[in-house]
């Protein structure tokens, strides 16, 4: 039996199992490290801080959860939220993350070790990621092996798709829901390779923290099903199925009905039909095959036709008139435009208007994912070589994400795991194939001599898989070594091949490793709350205008100011500044939303009562135009009207805000419309005197603003941050001799009032 | 023999009274001089009174002989009557008919306020300051004298006092440059008691112009963390800074304050920042506020200094806050250092205690704390407490606090103090001892803790719980 290298052959069998367990441990550990390290990018370079939007809320509830407990928490009533009508926040969050944080809290000080609870929040998605990887191993190793496992767990470790997500300070329901994710496939892979109800039960579990804990807990609910369906329908129904998929029904089911927020939608709504229509399946199959057991298969097959096409209309025909009833949900807008990128632009303009929500530019598949896309059809297609129940659920897994990460960036997320193992499985064979010493023999001897190498965890596997598929491990490949040289024996000879395949792997992997810290440290790693700009040194300058303004705020402003501002900076004021607000990032009220965006969108005269109806003390803009800030609420102005369009169509016109030449354009040519606008007004005012009578250019879009300025008569200018983005107005308060402001400001300022006529008593002789 | 309060009958005689008053925005520094003979032999206390309102305002006061450098005993014997009566045992009895100058210096607090009460951004700002005409004694004083000095020439207006024939028959006040001089006045009786002042005191108003910030520190809370452990001394001061200035009229406006600070006039009421002397040899400084790190702060550190030595050295932080504070407005915030123990702690041998000092607070340039809460964290396990301010403490009580690794907590002192300004950053002494089976609690819980999971892993992996054994 020729090797291409020597091997040693005095290991015992314990010695070479104990290392290689040993090494996966190690392995492990240093993936976690791994992990965790490159997610504080954000914390080196900025602080440990909550980053972007809806962080702030989820720490700003997770801080009331550790303050006065979860009982207070359930039932938290938060009134400064969509003031005046304010949030049940208790029946409204999935409220998983914040559970976690607070177990932890209490766990930390309970151990006397009083960590502030910040600091949970921002280390929170980190130490998740070590467990996602962790999960992921496990998930992978039921695919093929342990190295192709802890292949998998490095790539999903680091892989960027889902560090932008996860890093320190991104403390969103993701930031938990992968490993959950991830967990539970595991368990229901578990469960159906084993017909184990423990497993099952453990995969509803996590299920069931995985509803509390993200709104993408949908996606498991379909795809269990969808796998028990597909699994079916290929006539692989097994006892194993139907425990494992009653037992993660049923208890996954009941259980995620204690979540308020999910409440009775597992049995009303059409996304979760799925899982009961196939539980259903199941109870017939599972009888069906109990009779079969019992009758001739002449009778068996008749009453087989008889019940499936009785039970197949019946149960569809039901699920019609249930929903056309109502007592089934239809389907949601949302889910709609995961069929139709352009439905929700359409038709709700506010999931339109999120920037993730958007469908995926194709250089973002290799931003997030670089080599492993390459890998991961390779990966697929191996699946199909072995074709086992499990490799059924990650085919499925691969074409779903595939499709629904094309549509929606944010579903990227969902993509990453599946891409992670397929590629792992890919990688993993490739490496099989390559390290492995055995060379064909001109005699007919199967090669399986294989002994542990180097990679110890990736030898031990090796062996088996040689062994299972002797003629060809990692077939795929040896069978195009085999179609290339045809007279020879299928397989690798010398070492030269194996070091030039060998050493282009591992050049791929660095690159990779190089790729993710890239793209973790310059694109994922910024809190969004704070900017980073360089001084002429070079030293990092950090522009703070948001929490300056925020601080403002709270320092300086009564506790029950109202603010208004766009809904993107809601969560951020009652996070940092402690204000009331008017919307937020829950965007659960359209019409609120609407009217905020029709009060910016019109002209201070219409804009005024309904700031004075709303309590409304102070506004809130962005304004970019100073630094080149392009995120500003200029850029978001055509949201806004959009959003005010679809509640008042008569009052706010979009094309009103373009030029007659359909230009957006804020200098001097700008529409009427545009010009009173109150966000215009706001955004601009006084602008143009700073540059000391110079010429006044918007930096972000490269305009020049006119000398003359907007002016406010129903406004003040409150406070303006270092940089100009953020800049507050306060609402004046009722003339008190009943004019006006408008005029009541001409007066004060001095000018006469216009008459357009002379006053006569008389009426004029004609 | 002794003076007592109420023979304020001529035992002793004030030849003259000079009393100087170095007006601030927060702070007011007032010296008096007492010129004193004495009319009996052997005198050996001196009694100063403090009118009811100047006792409220006085934060701090030290009398002294004057030329020399201790300061001289004073033992307050309480209000009566209007009037605030203070002791002091002088270094020597005087004998009879020999004088000697007494300087009392004295820190007054919230003795001015802000006149006009709003000010807009390009205003200036001028203050108020009232205070009574006469300085009350116990004797008979023959002159007396008031300069109150402004820190600038304009002074809007002061109030010139009426019916002070029976002192002066000049001028009863006259201004020269930022100065105005209230006196000499001549021949006053004995004035502690109620019939003088009810018949001639009366509070005299100087309107002033003041060209700096007015800082005032409405609540500080420090806590000092002595680790033996990291050999470390940990100082966080949680600060609630105010501008007591004029409060802005109308509204902030960036432009115009980017204007003022481009050509280098900003608004006199504007603080812009805090330059703070902090301890020399200090690491890890943070500066942060409830919403985060706050970057706009230089600090510039030097080494450490040896216990003993002159410390003539200090760290200087150049603190900004997010925003400037214009009159009225708040910034809180919380700074904290670690600074070597050994520059502060020593172990005596003799008692086997350790003693630590620790400043009362780090001054805050002419500002005034209303109220400040020092919390002195010790050593877990730390025994026979003892603790001496510099001065009287409002309240003082003891506690546990609990942080990390610990098992039982740590000893606590509490103490609140109220008004203070930067003469009293003076240092808190407390000595404790800490025996060797304290110090060696810490590695021993951690053992413990991790020796009991390992233990808990090592029999659970040997538990085999499956109902179908394999």
């Amino acid at each position: 039996m020729p090797t291409a290298f020597p091997l040693p052959s005095d290991l015992s069998p314990a010695t070479v199992t104990n290392t290689a367990s040993l090494l996966r441990i190690v392995a492990l550990a240093l993936i976690s490290g791994a992990a965790i390290a490159s997610r504080l990018f954000a914390v080196i370079n900025f602080e440990s801080i909550i980053h972007e939007f809806d962080p702030w809320f989820n720490y700003r509830a997770t801080r009331v959860l550790a303050a006065k407990g979860f009982y207070e928490f359930w039932n938290w009533f938060d009134p400064t939220a969509w003031y005046p009508l304010g949030r049940v926040v208790g029946g409204t969050v999935y409220p998983g993350l914040m559970a976690t944080s607070g177990v932890i809290y209490n766990f930390l000080h309970a151990l006397n070790l009083p960590v502030d609870i910040r600091n949970i929040c921002v280390m929170l998605a980190p130490g998740f990621s070590a467990l996602t990887a962790w999960a992921t191993y496990m998930f992978t190793k039921e695919m093929k092996d342990e190295s192709a496992g802890l292949l998998a767990a490095a790539f999903i470790g680091i892989v960027p798709g889902y560090i932008s997500r996860s890093v320190a300070g991104s403390y969103d329901n993701e930031a938990i829901a992968i490993f959950l994710l991830m967990f539970t496939f595991y368990c229901w892979i578990k469960a159906l390779k084993l017909g184990s109800a423990l497993f099952g039960t453990l995969a509803a579990v996590f299920y069931f923290y995985m509803v509390a804990a993200w709104g993408g807990y949908v996606f498991i609910t379909n795809m269990i099903p969808l796998h028990g369906l597909v699994l079916i329908l290929m006539g692989r129904f097994t006892s194993r199925l139907y425990v494992a998929y009653s037992s993660w029904y049923v208890i996954g089911t009941l259980s995620s009905m204690q979540v308020p927020f999910v409440g009775f939608q597992p049995v009303s709504t059409s996304e979760h039909m799925a899982a009961l229509g196939v539980f259903g399946l199941l109870q017939i199959v599972a009888f069906v095959q109990l009779v079969r057991s019992h009758v001739s298969s002449k009778q068996f097959q008749d009453l087989l036709f008889v019940v499936l096409v009785t039970a197949g209309l019946v149960g569809f025909a039901a699920f019609i008139g249930l929903t056309y009833k109502g007592a089934i949900a239809p389907w949601t807008g949302r889910f709609y435009s995961l069929w139709d990128t352009g439905y929700a632009k359409k038709h709700i303009p506010i999931i339109a208007s999120v920037s993730e929500h958007q469908p995926t530019a194709w250089p973002s598949f290799f931003m997030d994912l670089q080599f492993l896309i390459f890998l991961f059809p390779a990966g697929v297609i191996l699946c199909f070589h072995q074709l086992r129940d499990e490799h059924v659920f990650v085919i499925i897994y691969a074409v779903m994400a595939s499709y629904f990460a094309g549509v929606m960036v944010r579903l990227m997320l969902t993509l990453t795991p599946v891409v992670c193992v397929a590629s792992a499985v890919a990688f993993s064979t490739l490496l099989d194939t390559y390290v492995d010493a055995a060379e064909p023999d001109d005699a007919e001897a199967p090669a399986d001599s294989a002994t542990p190498s180097e990679s110890g965890a990736a030898a031990k596997k090796t062996k088996k898989a040689a062994a299972a598929t002797p003629s060809s491990s990692g077939s795929a490949l040896s069978d195009l070594v085999a179609a290339a040289v045809p007279n020879k024996k299928k397989g690798i000879y010398g070492l030269d091949t194996r070091f030039a395949i060998i050493v282009n792997a591992i050049g791929m992997l660095a690159f990779f490793v190089f790729h993710c810290t890239w793209a973790t440290s310059s694109a994922y790693s910024s809190p969004s709350v704070v900017l980073a700009s360089q001084n002429p040194d070079g030293s990092q300058h950090i522009i703070d205008d948001f929490r300056e303004a925020y601080y403002w705020l709270r320092q300086n402003t009564p506790e029950t100011a109202v603010v208004m501002s766009w809904w993107d900076y809601g969560y951020q004021i009652a996070g940092m500044a402690d204000r009331p607000t008017l919307v937020d990032n829950n965007t659960w009220n359209n019409t609120h939303i609407a009217t905020v965006g029709k009060a910016m969108s019109s002209s201070e005269e219409v804009a005024y009562p309904i700031l004075r109806k709303h309590d409304v003390d102070y506004v809130l803009v962005i304004f970019g135009g100073l630094l080149g800030y392009s995120g500003d609420d200029i850029n978001k102005f055509l949201w806004m009207v959009r959003i005010a369009q679809g509640v008042w169509p008569e009052e706010i016109q979009e094309p009103n805000y373009f030029t007659p030449q359909g230009e957006y354009r804020v200098d001097e040519h700008a529409s009427p419309a545009m010009k009173n606008s109150l966000m215009y007004k706001m955004s601009y005012y006084r602008f143009s005197e700073l540059f000391g009578g110079g010429p006044s250019t918007d930096r972000v879009r490269n305009q020049q603003i006119p000398k003359v300025g907007p002016t406010l008569d129903y406004l003040d200018e409150a406070y303006t941050t270092d940089n100009w983005i953020v800049r507050i107005y306060q609402v004046r308060s009722e003339d008190l001799l009943g004019r006006d402001l408008k005029s009541a400001n001409a007066f004060a300022q001095g000018k006469k009032r216009k008459r357009s006529k002379p006053m006569s008593r008389r009426r004029p002789i004609v | 023999m002794r003076w007592c309060a109420v023979s304020v009958s001529l035992l002793s005689f004030i030849l003259a009274t000079g009393q100087g008053r170095l007006l601030g925005g927060s702070l007011v520094q007032v010296t008096t001089t007492y010129a004193v003979k004495a009319l009996q032999a052997n005198a050996k206390v001196y009694t100063i009174a403090l009118g009811d309102a100047e006792k409220q305002t006085t934060s701090w006061f030290e009398a002294k002989v004057k030329g020399q450098p201790t300061a001289l005993p004073a033992v307050d014997r309480g209000s009566a009557n209007g009037v605030h009566l203070i002791d002091i045992t002088l270094p020597k009895a005087l004998a009879l008919n020999a004088s000697l100058n007494i300087v009392l210096d004295a820190i007054h607090t919230h003795a001015t306020y802000p006149w006009p009460e709003t000010a807009s951004q390009q205003d200036e700002q001028a203050l108020k300051y009232k205070t009574d005409l006469f300085v009350l004694s116990p004797y008979h004083t023959a002159v007396q004298r008031t300069k109150i000095r402004s820190p600038s020439p304009t002074i809007h207006s002061y109030t010139t006092p009426q019916k002070v024939d029976a002192f002066t028959l000049d001028a009863p006040v006259t201004k020269t440059g930022a100065t105005v001089t209230y006196g000499p006045y001549n021949n006053i009786a004995p004035s502690a008691n109620n019939k003088f002042i009810s018949e001639h005191q009366q509070s005299v108003v100087l309107h002033f112009n003041y060209e700096y910030p007015v800082l005032e520190v409405p609540i500080l809370k420090r806590s000092a963390e002595i680790s033996h452990w990291g050999a470390n001394l940990n100082i966080q001061d949680e600060i609630n800074l105010h501008n007591a200035g004029p409060a802005l009229k109308g509204h902030f406006s960036r432009l115009e304050h980017q204007t003022q600070s481009f050509y280098k006039r900003s608004a006199p009421h504007v603080i812009p920042g805090l330059t703070l002397h902090l301890p020399a040899g200090i690491r890890n400084t943070y500066f942060y506020d409830l919403v985060g790190n706050v970057s706009t702060s230089r600090l510039r550190t030097t080494p450490s200094v040896p216990k003993n030595a002159q410390a003539n050295q200090y760290s200087v932080l150049e603190l900004k806050p997010r925003y400037p504070i214009m009159g009225g407005w708040n910034y809180s915030f919380t700074l904290g250092w670690d600074s070597p123990l050994a520059d502060s702690a020593s172990f005596d041998k003799t008692t086997g205690k350790y003693i630590v000092q620790i400043p009362v607070l780090t001054s805050i340039p002419a500002a005034v704390v209303n109220e400040a809460e020092i919390t002195i964290v010790l050593p877990e396990g730390a025994t026979d407490v003892d603790f001496a301010t510099p001065f009287p403490a409002v309240s003082s009580f003891t506690s546990t606090h609990i942080t990390y690794l610990d098992t039982v907590g740590r000893p606590t002192i509490n103490l609140v103090f109220k008004n203070l300004t930067e003469r009293h950053a003076q240092p808190i002494f407390v000595s404790y001892r800490v025996p060797l089976s304290a110090h060696l609690k810490k590695p021993i819980a951690v053992a413990v803790a991790f020796f009991s999971v390992f233990a808990f892993t090592l029999i659970a992996r040997r538990i085999d719980l499956r109902i179908h054994k394999k």
